[in-house]
């Protein structure tokens, strides 16, 4: 179990890039243990990309991650992902039951299969984002909001200590986001941290108490209600926000 | 989810397999000669192996890069032939290499170039293709003319069979089940979820190329029946026939093994009936009519069960519509 | 199909002796390289469309269904009594038919959505060939279509199917039993009847000629019946098929290539214009089945799917432009079909000698391979247009691995520099100075080796833009600027937002 009050994580220097233009470039991050982080920025500002770069899913030209003060390798166990819902083929014949219990799959190692306890775990997941019905429903007959829940069950299974969510927003139902900022929260409450990737300014001081701005370069990341104002808005999207107005941010010109 | 009526097409299909050869022998008079029956046993092992292995293949959507790998094999067999003279194994090894490194390439190409799948698939297929056709056409030249039997990797032909291949067939068909079985797991989420694996720990490129290598060692032993040609044919006609009858992963393989074991067998048996019909082909054709009636017939996800739905679903809506007037 | 081949001859006897014309198409060299070349610019003006709109493997299908198309229509013809001759234009048209059906079976297959696209391609191509080939060994009983004709076909031997054409002295012959040149001789008339020997008493004689009949120009002239030698031209078939065909894909590119352009490109914005993007790629596969129909007696159908491929892919490497690759790419296949006859007769591009390299296997490897190579030429063309692609692949002055590696190797190096100057702007002045920016320890930030922070360490402190103070690195003046400089340019670069940010 980490100690409590260490960082969650910190990122040092983190750079990557694509064809030697940066995604991301020289990122300085630290999340401290219990945060529920939003990261935000504009299309094509490197927000996957950092959290890929992160979980060493793609190379790094620099930089360093640390996960509870370990490095990835050493890590593995603490960590659950979200990847972007459009990354998979949703006609595998598979079901929804069989996809949360691959969450399981990294701790339980080679060669052992997963059993009765794996499934009531899986159970136990799938009811908490609201699908226990959907168990045995095979997965290409799923909404988009229920194969976001999906992932989510399968990475609540996990019981990481330090959660990366990719758009987990992306297109979905009401039902959905309500279901999936009710796991956020209770996660928060249970001292877990939460980085998502999210699209949305408008929902962030709701849904977030704490919040990194990025566009290629970390451009603000701290509190919420400190980070999230009009001047560091427009640096990171480029004057197209004009204005805040109780909380509501109004788009210039669209 | 695992459907019930999956199970009893299985053994159905099975017992209908095993059978085949009493059936054919009363109903059109088959001698049931030693050949027969080894070339129908070596047909239904390797459609077997092939319908399991080709399952994966065709949920990776790698389905043409088994027909680029099949191609790629040729050279490899007629470079054993030159160093080791004609002995099974060492064709096969060449075989083996050959196709990697076709794979080698492909991924090379699209790696460093711009060059698209669809292209640098082809033109791996293409000239490894050639290499080995200018190769035969270099060994046919040769004084030695014991490299009889060389051009039957381009067709296959399933009368070179003999008792030592069904072995090795059921062999390495043995240690491929072991595999699959023992990382069935990971093969799966891999398969599914290749971010997720590696994020959750899996060790994704080991687990790749493993998958790979199940692929390349089953394209390399269908070589002899199937041939060059016709083996992605093998590979993936079982698996496609299979998908549309169940959405449980288990169930597809072990129908695509079941599958792919009658195609091989009953290709093999009707050919027997006819001399001048090969066996390679044959088997392809009646893999092929098992995936035209899968995807008309299947349940649920069929062509016919779509129509039908249609229909009532416009009846439905009709009637509904006429509700309110009346 | 023949006055065509009239008219062209009549214009290169403007040029050429009969003789010299003769010669030249009677040299299995010629017109292997030529007929080859046909094929090449064909497939290289088609294939370079395929290859832009990701549909590079359609041509295998379609070389498959092909066979197909062939082995049907030849049955159906042996079947109606008419002489089977590859080169009918029935076939043509049956196999073109096919290949478009192929086309439209896959797209219906791949529209179910049961079967992904390249899951419908694959059951395709085996199926088609897995059906012909049966129906080969099954029914067809003709060297035309055996096996090895179906891989590679038989470009060495194009030379040898020819019509010919005469062009003075041309009579025509008719020998009636009144010619001086009449051979009569004596038959018996009434031995079979009464099942007597011709020595037989009773045997009734009557004369017969041995030779009347009617005789072409050419036939008379080889049976000396002509006094002077008519003026001949034996022409290739093949040449002439890939001739028409080669006139109709490039008049198709030339009349159509705005069209092709903008459909190729950009298919939704054509319908909006109001072309029809449909219609034009079906145009383009009937012609890909021609080609690959008249290209089989040549190089087979399976070979023949690299014409369309390997050039047009390395094209792509060289050039940027359109235009660019309908040129370059079938003067690389022209290469590939010129030098591929001298490969399979054992000389690589017309100046390596293979058996040099197989008498090297043996010396090394203690082998005994026989030392001369002489091999199939379709393969051979296609080895060497795939020598060809590995060359640009290489070389290539835009895309070559050799200048992408020089490419890659300073732009890193340049990447490097920034990344350092970049943490030295963030942490300068700020609290934590003393433990992120000290020399010794920098390399650990990075996760870089020291040796590798050393040299980039020196690199800026050559070009002044970082100094030493205290152990620490600081940013100079001019290293101040340069990182400015650098961030403008990335921040403009990426401060697009493709859509409203407010908008979820």
């Amino acid at each position: 179990m980490p100690e409590p009050g260490e960082l969650a994580l910190a990122i040092d220097d983190l750079t990557v890039a694509y064809d030697q233009k940066p995604a991301i470039w020289d990122i300085d991050l630290e999340v401290p243990q219990g945060a529920l982080m939003a990261i935000v920025g504009p299309n094509g500002a490197g927000k996957s990309t950092l959290i890929k770069a992160a979980l060493n899913l793609i190379p790094r030209a620099a930089g360093s991650a640390l996960f509870h003060g370990k490095p990835y390798e050493a890590a593995r166990h603490l960590v659950g992902y979200v990847p972007q819902r459009g990354s998979v083929d949703w006609d595998f014949p598979t079901s929804v039951l069989d996809v949360v219990t691959m969450g399981l799959y990294g701790k339980l190692g080679w060669l052992r299969r997963p059993g009765r306890r794996e499934r009531a775990k899986a159970l136990a997941a799938l009811e908490q984002v609201g699908l226990l019905d959907y168990a045995g429903r095979q997965i290409s007959q799923l909404s988009g909001g229920q194969q976001q829940r999906t992932f989510l069950a399968r990475a609540l299974v996990q019981d990481a200590q330090i959660y990366f969510m990719d758009e987990p927003f992306a297109a979905v139902d009401a039902t959905t986001e309500a279901a999936i900022v009710n796991i956020l929260r209770e996660l928060n409450k249970r001292g877990r941290t939460v980085l998502v990737v999210h699209h949305d300014l408008q929902t962030v001081p709701e849904y977030f108490d704490w919040l990194t701005l990025l566009n290629v370069e970390v451009v603000a990341s701290g509190p919420t209600c400190r980070v999230f104002t009009l001047d560091n808005l427009q640096k990171t999207y480029g004057g197209r926000v004009t204005s805040l107005h109780g909380g509501q941010v109004l788009a210039a010109g669209g | 989810m695992a459907e019930r009526r999956v199970w009893p097409m299985i053994v159905a299909l099975l017992a209908l397999g095993v059978l085949l050869l009493p059936l054919s022998q009363s109903l059109f008079g088959l001698r049931l000669t030693y050949t027969v029956r080894v070339v129908a046993l070596g047909g239904s092992l390797l459609g077997a192996l092939s319908g399991a292995v080709g399952c994966f293949a065709v949920l990776r959507r790698e389905s043409l890069l088994g027909d680029a790998l099949s191609h790629a094999a040729l050279p490899g067999v007629a470079i054993g032939f030159l160093l080791a003279g004609r002995q099974l194994g060492a064709l096969l090894v060449g075989a083996g290499i050959a196709s990697w490194l076709g794979l080698r390439l492909v991924a090379a190409i699209l790696r460093t170039t711009r060059i698209k799948q669809d292209a640098a698939l082809g033109i791996v297929l293409v000239s490894f293709f050639a290499a080995g056709i200018a190769l035969l056409t270099y060994i046919q030249s040769l004084p030695e003319a014991s490299q009889a039997g060389l051009d039957s990797f381009i067709f296959g032909q399933a009368a070179a069979i003999i008792e030592s291949d069904i072995a090795l067939l059921g062999g390495v068909g043995l240690a491929v089940t072991l595999v699959l079985a023992l990382l069935w797991k990971e093969f799966k989420l891999i398969t599914f979820d290749a971010d997720f694996a590696s994020a959750g720990g899996l060790r994704g490129g080991l687990i790749d190329a493993l998958l790979s290598t199940l692929i390349v060692v089953t394209i390399v032993l269908g070589l002899q029946l199937a041939g060059v040609i016709l083996m992605v044919g093998m590979l993936i006609a079982p698996a496609i026939a299979a998908r549309q009858w169940t959405h449980s992963l288990e169930q597809m393989v072990v129908l695509a093994a079941a599958l792919g074991a009658f195609a091989g067998g009953s290709g093999a048996v009707i050919s027997a009936l006819d001399s001048d019909i090969p066996t390679g082909p044959m088997i392809i054709v009646v893999a092929f009519a098992l995936v035209a009636l899968s995807i008309t017939l299947a349940p649920g996800r069929g062509v016919l069960w779509r129509q039908l739905r249609q229909r009532e679903n416009r009846r439905n809506f009709r009637s509904r519509r006429l509700e309110p007037g009346a | 199909m023949m006055g065509l081949e009239r008219a062209l001859i009549e214009l290169l006897l403007h040029f050429v002796t009969h003789d010299a014309l003769n010669a030249f198409l009677r040299s299995p060299q010629h017109t292997a390289s030529l007929v080859g070349c046909l094929i090449a610019v064909c497939g290289a003006l088609l294939g370079t469309f395929l290859l832009l709109r990701g549909m590079s493997l359609t041509s295998d299908a379609i070389s498959h269904t092909v066979l197909l198309g062939i082995v049907l229509a030849f049955m159906l013809m042996t079947g109606a009594g008419l002489e089977g001759d590859t080169a009918s234009p029935w076939l043509i048209l049956g196999a073109a038919a096919a290949g478009v059906g192929t086309v439209v079976l896959t797209e219906a297959l791949h529209r179910s959505g049961l079967v992904r696209q390249d899951a419908a391609l694959g059951l395709a191509f085996p199926l088609l060939f897995a059906i012909a080939v049966i129906l080969v060994s099954r029914f067809v009983d003709d060297v035309h279509l055996d096996d090895d004709a179906v891989l590679v076909g038989e470009i060495g031997l194009a030379w040898a199917n020819t019509n010919s054409h005469c062009f003075a002295n041309c009579e025509s012959l008719r020998i009636t039993p009144e010619h001086p040149a009449a051979q009569q001789t004596r038959q018996c008339a009434n031995c079979r009847e009464l099942n007597i020997s011709p020595r037989d008493e009773r045997a009734e004689f009557r004369e017969v000629c041995g030779n009347c009949g009617v005789y072409t120009p050419a036939q008379a002239w080889s049976a000396g019946l002509l006094d002077e030698v008519p003026t001949l031209v034996f022409f290739p078939k093949s040449i002439t098929v890939m001739l028409v065909l080669t006139a109709l894909t490039v008049g198709f590119v030339a009349v159509f290539y705005k069209e092709l352009k903008l459909t190729t490109f950009d298919a939704a914005l054509a319908k909006s214009l109001g072309f029809r993007p449909a219609a034009l790629t079906y145009a383009l596969m009937i012609l890909v089945s021609l080609v690959a129909v008249g290209a089989f007696d040549a190089v087979g159908s399976i070979l023949v799917i690299a014409f369309f491929i390997i050039p047009p892919a390395a094209a792509y490497l060289l050039t940027d432009r359109l235009s660019g690759m309908l040129l370059l790419s079938p003067i690389i296949g022209g290469a590939g079909a010129f030098f591929g006859y001298d490969l399979a007769r054992g000389w690589l591009f017309g100046m390596l000698p293979v058996a040099e390299g197989i008498a090297a296997l043996n010396a090394v490897f203690g082998l005994q391979l026989r030392e001369v190579w002489d091999s199939s030429i379709s393969a051979s063309v296609v080895l060497t247009m795939f020598v060809i692609f590995v060359l640009v692949w290489i070389l290539s002055p835009r895309y070559g691995l050799v200048v992408s590696a020089v490419r890659r190797a300073n732009s890193r190096r340049r990447f490097d520099d920034q990344v350092v100057l970049a943490h030295i702007h963030n942490h300068q002045g700020t609290p934590s100075h003393a433990i992120e920016l000290r020399a010794a320890t920098l390399h650990q930030h990075f996760r870089w080796t020291p040796q590798k922070m050393n040299r980039v360490l020196m690199r800026l402190r050559a070009l002044g833009f970082v100094s030493l103070e205290a152990g620490s690195a600081i940013l100079t003046q001019r290293g101040d600027a340069h990182v400015h400089a650098f961030r403008k340019q990335l921040l403009v670069a990426h401060n697009i937002p493709d859509i409203d940010p407010t908008q979820p």
